[in-house]
């Protein structure tokens, strides 16, 4: 989606290209719009039964908000966000600038980072809690000096999720930009190469230029999905040692599973005017970068 | 970047460093995955339980509840991707050849759909559905689906349209063919590595995600993961368990593997 002001202008004006979006609108309205509609208005409401609803206003807000609980989560949901982008994002860069040149090597690379993408997201809590539950693992750590109880202490449930978030994703980083890195022309690293530019030189003024789009695509679909962690983190040890590791999916599961439709629904909308609010950001973010360009 | 610094041989042998080390660090939890679908855990009069077999395997194909959570993982992505791809494809042509009123809001609201954590969706989706009867049905976890593959192959098929040249589809208009004559004529045999790297996509989300799968499925239908879930018990046959992850894995490897040359080609925004 151009984003970039300059080039949209570029574009013929023609609002009949809104008959071309709608198919997609429609199909949205169905799936996403109805639902949504229908969550604010439970928001509002007691609900015991389909036939028993009760208004009750703003009170489901006034709870949740009021609570250290709620906050304890989202500074949580923030704090793992923030860890999960500063090891995938750097880490995902790094490996996709030293992916090999030979085709049969790329695709071979291609097909064995991928796997973890294509696991369904239940098996990667059973599988990691296999893995790390290994001897082998569990010396390999005592080697390293740690005693390694990921169970029962906090720090290490989180260097356990983290570890796992950073196996699961970070080769959709290094897909995106990888796939970004291929567009650039060999004339680029030609004149770099005749100015006896440094390798530094070349990654900031023509390597991360080129991958700046995709990189921010990539830092948002990994921001809000890790911000929004449920299955992974909840089967891995279920939001224990205490809370410790209780994010604000988790707190929305265990009022949907114990069927408290009212204030799982004002959850729900809190939840997504904080994605509403990133998703603008966002986008101001990069239209900024696209008139800086321009 | 060979032809950059020839001179500095060390850089060059040390390349394949980081990349391998990355793999190995990615295989290294698949390795038990794989060691115990390949061994039975029960021990039976014929075979020691540490023995290599094919046993697992077998198992799934004889289960009837795990062929048909196959085929329903591979129906519910297939519809998803045969509604998916042809409204994305005008959608993203509109956004990459036109401007017009509310195309930035348009493009926030998508955004903010394909950020939308199915948890938030899943109560209303499930009354939805159950109101017009789609429940148990792998139509119904297609269309939820929908919530985050459209914008998906939006902005994929969009950023590898905007590869190709406007004077292609002026030229072809000039000319006298008509708009969709055009696009499907002309315009999308060029966006053939488009749709695929788009269906890739939407294949890959849909595959893994969990959420919706599991609560539109309540008695019927069920996917791989469920069908996965449902294994677990008090006796716990864990080689079957890790025997149907191996074979959850295997069509996406299959996909990437013919798909890659277009990943790579390239897609970005600008």
């Amino acid at each position: 989606m151009t984003l970039n002001n300059q080039e949209l202008s570029l574009n013929i004006h023609n609002n009949r290209a809104w008959f071309l979006v709608l198919p997609s609108v429609l199909l949205l309205a169905f799936v996403a719009v109805i639902p949504l509609i229908s969550v604010i208005n439970y928001s509002f409401h007691d609900i015991f039964t389909q036939e028993s609803k009760y208004w009750v206003g703003m009170e489901w807000y006034r709870e949740i908000l009021g609570t250290e609980r709620f906050w304890a989560s989202f500074g949580r949901s923030l704090l793992f966000s923030f860890l999960i982008l500063l090891v995938e994002i750097p880490l995902g860069i790094f490996i996709a600038l030293s992916m090999p040149k030979n085709s049969t090597l790329v695709a071979i690379c291609f097909v064995l980072m991928s796997l973890p993408l294509l696991i369904p997201w239940n098996m990667i809590p059973i599988i990691w809690y296999t893995f790390i539950s290994q001897e082998y693992v569990n010396e390999f750590f005592v080697f390293l000096g740690i005693e390694l109880d990921w169970k029962f202490n906090a720090v290490h449930t989180w260097f356990a999720i983290v570890l796992m978030d950073a196996w699961h994703w970070t080769s959709l980083v290094v897909v995106l930009c990888y796939s970004s890195l291929t567009t650039i022309s060999n004339a680029y690293y030609q004149a770099a190469a005749i100015d006896r530019a440094s390798r530094w030189s070349v990654f900031r003024f023509i390597q991360l230029p080129k991958m700046v789009g995709v990189l921010m695509m990539a830092i948002l679909l990994r921001f809000m999905d890790s911000f929004m962690i449920y299955t992974e983190a909840y089967r891995l040890n279920a939001g224990g040692p205490g809370n410790s590791t209780m994010f604000l999916a988790m707190d929305l599961g265990e009022d949907i599973f114990s069927f408290n439709y009212g204030p799982a629904a004002a959850r729900s909308v809190i939840y997504f005017l904080v994605i509403l609010t990133v998703s603008w950001v966002f986008k101001t973010a990069l239209a900024l970068h696209g008139s800086r360009e321009a | 970047m060979l032809p950059l610094r020839p001179f500095l041989i060390s850089q060059i042998q040390f390349r394949w460093v980081p990349s391998t080390f990355y793999i190995a660090f990615l295989l290294l939890p698949l390795v038990p995955v794989f060691y115990l679908s390949f061994h039975s855990n029960v021990s039976t009069p014929d075979l020691a339980s540490s023995e290599f077999t094919f046993r697992n395997y077998l198992k799934i194909f004889n289960n009837a509840n795990l062929t048909a959570a196959i085929s329903s993982s591979i129906s519910y992505v297939l519809i998803n991707i045969v509604i998916t791809i042809p409204l994305a494809l005008p959608a993203a042509y509109a956004f990459s050849r036109f401007s017009f009123t509310g195309d930035k809001h348009l493009f926030l609201g998508f955004l903010a759909l394909r950020m939308t954590p199915p948890v938030v969706m899943i109560f209303p989706i499930f009354q939805l559905f159950s109101s017009i009867g789609l429940i148990n049905s792998p139509l119904a976890i297609a269309l939820a689906h929908c919530l985050f593959n459209i914008p998906i192959s939006i902005w994929v098929l969009e950023s590898f349209m905007s590869a190709i040249p406007k004077e292609l589809d002026e030229t072809a208009l000039v000319d006298g063919h008509s708009l969709p004559g055009f696009f499907i004529k002309k315009f999308l045999p060029l966006m053939a590595p488009g749709i695929a790297v788009a269906a890739f996509f939407c294949f890959m989300f849909s595959w893994v995600e969990v959420v919706f799968a599991r609560i539109l499925t309540v008695t019927n239908g069920k996917p791989i993961s469920m069908a996965i879930t449902a294994l677990f018990s008090f006796k716990t046959d864990i080689g079957l368990v890790m025997a149907m992850t191996v074979l959850s894995i295997i069509p996406g490897a299959i996909m990437i593997f013919f798909v890659r040359k277009h990943i790579a080609k390239g897609f970005t925004i600008r």
